[in-house]
Protein backbone atom coordinates (compact mmCIF):
# COMPACT_ATOMS: atom_id res chain seq x y z
CA UNK A 1 0.00 0.00 0.00
CA UNK A 2 0.72 3.22 -0.67
CA UNK A 3 1.26 6.70 1.34
CA UNK A 4 -2.49 8.01 -0.09
CA UNK A 5 -3.89 4.23 1.66
CA UNK A 6 -3.25 5.83 5.18
CA UNK A 7 -6.81 6.24 7.26
CA UNK A 8 -8.41 9.38 5.81
CA UNK A 9 -9.53 10.96 8.78
CA UNK A 10 -10.25 14.34 8.17
CA UNK A 11 -8.66 17.18 11.05
CA UNK A 12 -11.50 18.56 12.91
CA UNK A 13 -10.20 22.33 12.51
CA UNK A 14 -9.46 21.18 9.12
CA UNK A 15 -13.07 20.06 8.91
CA UNK A 16 -14.69 23.25 10.55
CA UNK A 17 -12.25 25.68 8.90
CA UNK A 18 -14.61 26.67 6.08
CA UNK A 19 -17.33 27.39 8.48
CA UNK A 20 -15.43 28.89 11.34
CA UNK A 21 -13.17 30.86 9.04
CA UNK A 22 -16.38 33.86 7.88
CA UNK A 23 -17.47 33.82 11.60
CA UNK A 24 -14.09 34.18 13.52
CA UNK A 25 -13.02 37.02 10.93
CA UNK A 26 -16.11 38.38 11.53
CA UNK A 27 -16.28 38.50 14.91
CA UNK A 28 -12.52 39.99 14.91
CA UNK A 29 -12.74 42.32 11.98
CA UNK A 30 -15.31 45.22 13.36
CA UNK A 31 -13.72 44.47 16.59
CA UNK A 32 -9.99 45.07 16.18
CA UNK A 33 -11.02 47.73 13.25
CA UNK A 34 -7.71 47.02 11.64
CA UNK A 35 -7.82 44.30 8.98
CA UNK A 36 -4.37 43.30 9.28
CA UNK A 37 -4.85 42.56 13.28
CA UNK A 38 -7.76 40.74 12.49
CA UNK A 39 -6.27 38.55 9.83
CA UNK A 40 -3.42 37.83 12.48
CA UNK A 41 -5.77 37.31 15.35
CA UNK A 42 -7.58 35.12 13.23
CA UNK A 43 -4.69 32.93 12.34
CA UNK A 44 -3.63 33.06 16.06
CA UNK A 45 -6.77 31.75 16.83
CA UNK A 46 -7.00 28.77 14.24
CA UNK A 47 -3.44 27.58 15.07
CA UNK A 48 -4.29 27.67 19.26
CA UNK A 49 -7.40 25.08 18.10
CA UNK A 50 -4.59 22.69 16.24
CA UNK A 51 -2.43 22.96 19.36
CA UNK A 52 -5.57 22.24 21.72
CA UNK A 53 -6.23 19.16 19.25
CA UNK A 54 -3.12 17.25 20.43
CA UNK A 55 -3.87 17.71 23.86
CA UNK A 56 -4.96 14.17 25.31
CA UNK A 57 -8.47 15.22 26.09
CA UNK A 58 -8.74 17.98 23.16
CA UNK A 59 -12.22 20.37 22.98
CA UNK A 60 -15.17 19.69 21.24
CA UNK A 61 -14.48 22.27 18.17
CA UNK A 62 -17.37 23.96 17.55
CA UNK A 63 -17.38 27.56 16.17
CA UNK A 64 -18.43 29.09 19.91
CA UNK A 65 -15.63 27.73 21.42
CA UNK A 66 -13.03 29.05 18.14
CA UNK A 67 -14.99 32.86 19.18
CA UNK A 68 -13.93 32.64 22.86
CA UNK A 69 -10.41 31.84 21.68
CA UNK A 70 -10.75 34.90 19.34
CA UNK A 71 -11.89 36.67 22.19
CA UNK A 72 -8.94 35.81 24.54
CA UNK A 73 -6.64 36.87 20.91
CA UNK A 74 -8.63 39.83 21.16
CA UNK A 75 -7.71 40.71 25.23
CA UNK A 76 -4.10 39.42 24.55
CA UNK A 77 -3.68 42.33 21.55
CA UNK A 78 -5.06 44.85 23.79
CA UNK A 79 -2.89 43.95 26.37
CA UNK A 80 0.47 44.19 24.06
CA UNK A 81 -1.04 47.57 22.92
CA UNK A 82 -1.47 48.79 26.31
CA UNK A 83 1.77 48.31 27.07
CA UNK A 84 3.21 50.28 24.03
CA UNK A 85 1.03 52.88 24.78
CA UNK A 86 2.39 53.07 28.33
CA UNK A 87 4.37 56.23 28.49
CA UNK A 88 2.32 57.85 25.93
CA UNK A 89 0.39 60.17 27.24
CA UNK A 90 -3.41 58.90 27.36
CA UNK A 91 -6.59 60.58 28.29
CA UNK A 92 -8.42 58.63 30.94
CA UNK A 93 -9.68 60.52 33.58
CA UNK A 94 -11.37 63.68 34.74
CA UNK A 95 -14.77 62.59 34.63
CA UNK A 96 -15.08 60.63 37.84
CA UNK A 97 -18.12 61.37 38.98
CA UNK A 98 -19.60 63.68 37.05
CA UNK A 99 -22.84 62.38 35.87
CA UNK A 100 -22.99 63.30 32.22
CA UNK A 101 -25.82 61.42 30.63
CA UNK A 102 -26.08 59.69 27.77
CA UNK A 103 -28.46 61.05 24.96
CA UNK A 104 -31.70 59.70 24.63
CA UNK A 105 -31.05 58.12 20.97
CA UNK A 106 -27.42 56.89 20.88
CA UNK A 107 -25.97 56.84 17.60
CA UNK A 108 -24.14 53.26 17.87
CA UNK A 109 -21.91 54.13 14.34
CA UNK A 110 -20.54 57.47 16.39
CA UNK A 111 -19.82 55.21 19.53
CA UNK A 112 -17.81 52.53 17.61
CA UNK A 113 -15.83 55.19 16.23
CA UNK A 114 -15.54 56.85 19.72
CA UNK A 115 -14.65 53.35 21.29
CA UNK A 116 -11.80 52.83 18.65
CA UNK A 117 -9.91 56.14 20.06
CA UNK A 118 -10.65 55.19 23.83
CA UNK A 119 -6.88 53.53 25.84
CA UNK A 120 -6.42 49.79 25.13
CA UNK A 121 -7.95 49.31 28.79
CA UNK A 122 -10.58 50.82 28.20
CA UNK A 123 -11.60 49.86 24.92
CA UNK A 124 -11.19 46.24 25.83
CA UNK A 125 -13.55 46.25 29.05
CA UNK A 126 -16.41 47.78 26.90
CA UNK A 127 -16.08 45.60 24.19
CA UNK A 128 -16.34 42.70 26.11
CA UNK A 129 -19.15 44.12 28.81
CA UNK A 130 -21.11 45.91 25.61
CA UNK A 131 -20.33 44.39 22.00
CA UNK A 132 -19.88 40.98 23.54
CA UNK A 133 -22.87 41.22 26.34
CA UNK A 134 -20.26 39.44 28.86
CA UNK A 135 -21.44 39.62 32.19
CA UNK A 136 -19.67 42.12 34.69
CA UNK A 137 -17.96 38.75 36.47
CA UNK A 138 -16.60 36.85 32.81
CA UNK A 139 -15.26 40.30 31.92
CA UNK A 140 -13.16 40.04 35.02
CA UNK A 141 -11.91 36.74 34.50
CA UNK A 142 -10.78 37.54 30.78
CA UNK A 143 -9.24 40.97 31.97
CA UNK A 144 -7.47 38.90 34.71
CA UNK A 145 -9.09 41.47 37.46
CA UNK A 146 -11.24 41.35 40.50
CA UNK A 147 -14.74 42.38 39.79
CA UNK A 148 -14.55 45.49 41.98
CA UNK A 149 -11.61 46.42 39.89
CA UNK A 150 -13.59 46.07 36.60
CA UNK A 151 -16.32 48.12 37.82
CA UNK A 152 -14.22 50.61 38.26
CA UNK A 153 -12.93 50.28 35.07
CA UNK A 154 -15.90 50.12 33.32
CA UNK A 155 -17.13 53.29 34.90
CA UNK A 156 -14.00 55.45 34.37
CA UNK A 157 -14.12 53.40 30.51
CA UNK A 158 -17.43 54.19 29.62
CA UNK A 159 -16.87 58.04 31.30
CA UNK A 160 -13.69 58.12 28.84
CA UNK A 161 -16.40 57.03 25.78
CA UNK A 162 -18.74 59.17 26.70
CA UNK A 163 -16.34 62.64 26.76
CA UNK A 164 -15.37 61.38 23.40
CA UNK A 165 -18.40 60.82 21.93
CA UNK A 166 -19.38 64.26 23.18
CA UNK A 167 -16.40 65.99 21.14
CA UNK A 168 -18.14 63.92 18.14
CA UNK A 169 -21.14 65.36 18.43
CA UNK A 170 -19.95 68.63 18.39
CA UNK A 171 -18.23 68.26 15.47
CA UNK B 1 -25.35 42.02 37.19
CA UNK B 2 -26.70 44.53 34.31
CA UNK B 3 -28.24 47.73 34.71
CA UNK B 4 -31.52 47.36 32.28
CA UNK B 5 -31.55 51.11 30.93
CA UNK B 6 -27.66 51.25 30.75
CA UNK B 7 -28.01 53.01 27.55
CA UNK B 8 -24.76 51.21 26.19
CA UNK B 9 -26.64 48.51 25.82
CA UNK B 10 -27.53 49.07 22.17
CA UNK B 11 -23.67 48.70 21.20
CA UNK B 12 -24.07 45.02 21.64
CA UNK B 13 -22.37 43.45 18.30
CA UNK B 14 -23.75 40.48 16.91
CA UNK B 15 -21.34 38.25 14.85
CA UNK B 16 -21.75 39.00 10.62
CA UNK B 17 -19.85 36.63 9.22
CA UNK B 18 -16.86 38.19 7.11
CA UNK B 19 -15.27 36.18 4.25
CA UNK B 20 -11.24 36.92 4.69
CA UNK B 21 -9.09 37.60 1.87
CA UNK B 22 -8.81 34.28 -0.71
CA UNK B 23 -4.88 34.49 -0.32
CA UNK B 24 -5.40 34.74 3.36
CA UNK B 25 -7.77 31.74 3.95
CA UNK B 26 -5.52 29.78 1.85
CA UNK B 27 -2.29 30.62 3.22
CA UNK B 28 -3.76 29.79 7.00
CA UNK B 29 -5.20 26.14 5.61
CA UNK B 30 -2.05 25.51 4.51
CA UNK B 31 -0.76 25.86 7.59
CA UNK B 32 -3.19 24.16 9.33
CA UNK B 33 -2.28 21.09 7.26
CA UNK B 34 1.34 21.15 7.98
CA UNK B 35 0.75 20.73 11.86
CA UNK B 36 -1.43 17.80 11.06
CA UNK B 37 0.24 15.24 13.25
CA UNK B 38 0.59 11.82 11.17
CA UNK B 39 0.16 9.72 13.97
CA UNK B 40 -1.72 10.34 17.13
CA UNK B 41 -1.78 8.01 20.64
CA UNK B 42 -5.09 8.59 20.83
CA UNK B 43 -6.58 5.49 18.75
CA UNK B 44 -7.21 1.82 19.37
CA UNK B 45 -5.45 -0.66 20.24
CA UNK B 46 -5.16 -4.63 18.87
CA UNK B 47 -3.83 -7.73 19.94
CA UNK B 48 -3.54 -10.10 17.29
CA UNK B 49 -1.72 -13.87 18.18
CA UNK B 50 0.98 -14.98 15.52
CA UNK B 51 3.04 -17.80 15.44
CA UNK B 52 5.92 -16.53 13.59
CA UNK B 53 6.42 -13.26 14.86
CA UNK B 54 8.88 -12.19 11.63
CA UNK B 55 6.54 -13.33 8.80
CA UNK B 56 3.53 -11.52 10.86
CA UNK B 57 5.81 -8.42 10.78
CA UNK B 58 7.09 -8.43 7.24
CA UNK B 59 3.04 -9.09 5.94
CA UNK B 60 1.51 -6.01 7.94
CA UNK B 61 4.37 -3.68 7.40
CA UNK B 62 5.11 -4.39 3.56
CA UNK B 63 1.76 -5.65 2.97
CA UNK B 64 -0.30 -3.31 4.35
CA UNK B 65 1.23 -0.13 4.93
CA UNK B 66 1.86 -0.28 9.22
CA UNK B 67 4.58 1.38 10.49
CA UNK B 68 7.32 -1.33 12.70
CA UNK B 69 7.33 1.04 16.24
CA UNK B 70 8.78 -1.95 17.82
CA UNK B 71 10.45 -5.20 18.19
CA UNK B 72 11.79 -6.00 21.66
CA UNK B 73 11.45 -9.15 21.71
CA UNK B 74 11.05 -12.39 19.64
CA UNK B 75 7.76 -12.96 20.56
CA UNK B 76 6.10 -9.59 20.66
CA UNK B 77 5.79 -6.29 17.90
CA UNK B 78 3.99 -3.31 18.30
CA UNK B 79 2.72 -1.25 14.36
CA UNK B 80 1.03 1.56 13.79
CA UNK B 81 -1.23 2.26 10.91
CA UNK B 82 -2.60 6.05 11.60
CA UNK B 83 -4.67 5.89 14.77
CA UNK B 84 -4.47 2.26 15.29
CA UNK B 85 -1.80 0.22 17.17
CA UNK B 86 -1.64 -3.25 16.25
CA UNK B 87 0.61 -6.08 19.19
CA UNK B 88 1.57 -8.95 17.82
CA UNK B 89 2.46 -12.01 19.89
CA UNK B 90 3.97 -14.94 19.83
CA UNK B 91 1.71 -17.17 22.56
CA UNK B 92 3.93 -18.14 25.52
CA UNK B 93 3.91 -19.00 28.90
CA UNK B 94 2.88 -15.45 29.89
CA UNK B 95 -0.13 -16.06 28.16
CA UNK B 96 -1.40 -19.00 29.49
CA UNK B 97 -4.76 -18.90 31.19
CA UNK B 98 -5.46 -20.87 34.52
CA UNK B 99 -6.64 -23.43 33.13
CA UNK B 100 -3.92 -24.26 31.06
CA UNK B 101 -4.71 -23.36 27.90
CA UNK B 102 -3.32 -20.66 25.18
CA UNK B 103 -4.46 -18.20 22.81
CA UNK B 104 -3.64 -19.07 18.96
CA UNK B 105 -4.13 -17.40 16.21
CA UNK B 106 -7.33 -17.26 13.68
CA UNK B 107 -10.68 -16.80 14.92
CA UNK B 108 -13.24 -14.76 13.45
CA UNK B 109 -13.17 -11.26 14.49
CA UNK B 110 -10.83 -9.11 12.53
CA UNK B 111 -9.93 -5.54 12.58
CA UNK B 112 -11.04 -3.25 9.91
CA UNK B 113 -9.26 -0.95 7.52
CA UNK B 114 -10.25 1.69 5.26
CA UNK B 115 -8.94 1.69 2.24
CA UNK B 116 -9.17 3.74 -1.14
CA UNK B 117 -9.55 2.04 -4.53
CA UNK B 118 -10.64 -1.59 -3.32
CA UNK B 119 -10.15 -3.30 -6.49
CA UNK B 120 -6.81 -2.78 -7.12
CA UNK B 121 -5.62 -3.09 -4.04
CA UNK B 122 -6.75 -6.51 -4.10
CA UNK B 123 -4.96 -7.21 -7.29
CA UNK B 124 -1.69 -5.97 -5.68
CA UNK B 125 -2.22 -7.86 -2.81
CA UNK B 126 -2.80 -11.04 -4.43
CA UNK B 127 0.26 -10.39 -7.13
CA UNK B 128 2.02 -10.38 -4.08
CA UNK B 129 1.31 -13.72 -2.28
CA UNK B 130 -1.33 -12.55 0.25
CA UNK B 131 -4.00 -15.04 1.11
CA UNK B 132 -7.69 -14.83 0.92
CA UNK B 133 -10.71 -15.81 2.59
CA UNK B 134 -13.24 -14.88 0.27
CA UNK B 135 -13.59 -12.74 -2.97
CA UNK B 136 -14.89 -8.93 -2.52
CA UNK B 137 -18.43 -9.00 -1.12
CA UNK B 138 -20.95 -6.30 -1.02
CA UNK B 139 -22.16 -5.40 2.45
CA UNK B 140 -24.49 -2.43 4.14
CA UNK B 141 -22.46 0.81 3.22
CA UNK B 142 -19.66 -1.21 1.79
CA UNK B 143 -17.27 -3.62 -0.50
CA UNK B 144 -15.26 -5.61 1.49
CA UNK B 145 -12.76 -8.73 1.47
CA UNK B 146 -11.31 -10.83 3.96
CA UNK B 147 -7.20 -11.31 3.77
CA UNK B 148 -5.56 -13.45 5.87
CA UNK B 149 -2.25 -12.87 7.41
CA UNK B 150 0.75 -15.73 7.66
CA UNK B 151 -0.51 -17.01 11.10
CA UNK B 152 -4.13 -17.38 9.88
CA UNK B 153 -5.86 -13.82 11.45
CA UNK B 154 -8.23 -12.27 9.36
CA UNK B 155 -7.89 -8.19 8.27
CA UNK B 156 -11.44 -6.77 7.10
CA UNK B 157 -10.42 -4.52 3.73
CA UNK B 158 -13.25 -1.96 2.72
CA UNK B 159 -14.25 0.64 0.63
CA UNK B 160 -17.43 2.84 1.35
CA UNK B 161 -20.58 2.58 -1.13
CA UNK B 162 -23.39 4.88 -0.55
CA UNK B 163 -24.79 5.15 2.39
CA UNK B 164 -21.82 4.51 4.13
CA UNK B 165 -22.04 6.12 7.77
CA UNK B 166 -18.92 6.98 9.82
CA UNK B 167 -19.26 10.18 12.42
CA UNK B 168 -16.92 12.95 10.81
CA UNK B 169 -14.98 13.62 13.70
CA UNK B 170 -13.98 12.06 17.05
CA UNK B 171 -14.87 14.21 19.75
CA UNK B 172 -14.79 11.65 22.57
CA UNK B 173 -11.28 10.21 22.64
Amino acid sequence: MSARDKPDEVDPVVAIYPRALPQVHGYLLPRCGSASVAEDLTAETFMAAVTANRRENPPVLTVAWLIGVARHKLVDHWRRVGREERGVAVAEGGCDGVDDPWPSHLDTEAAYAALAKLSAPHRSALTLRYLDGLPVAEVAAMLGRSVHATETLLMRAKAALRRVYREGEGS
Amino acid sequence: MSDPIDPLDHLRLPIVPVEPRAGFAAALLRRIEDQEEPASPRGATVRYFVDDLDAAVDFYRDLLGFEEELRPSPAFAMLYRGDLRLLLSVPGEPHAMPDGTFPEPGGWNRISLHVAELDAIVADLRDRGARFRNDISVGVGVRQVLVLDPAGNLIELFEPLAGYHERATSPVR
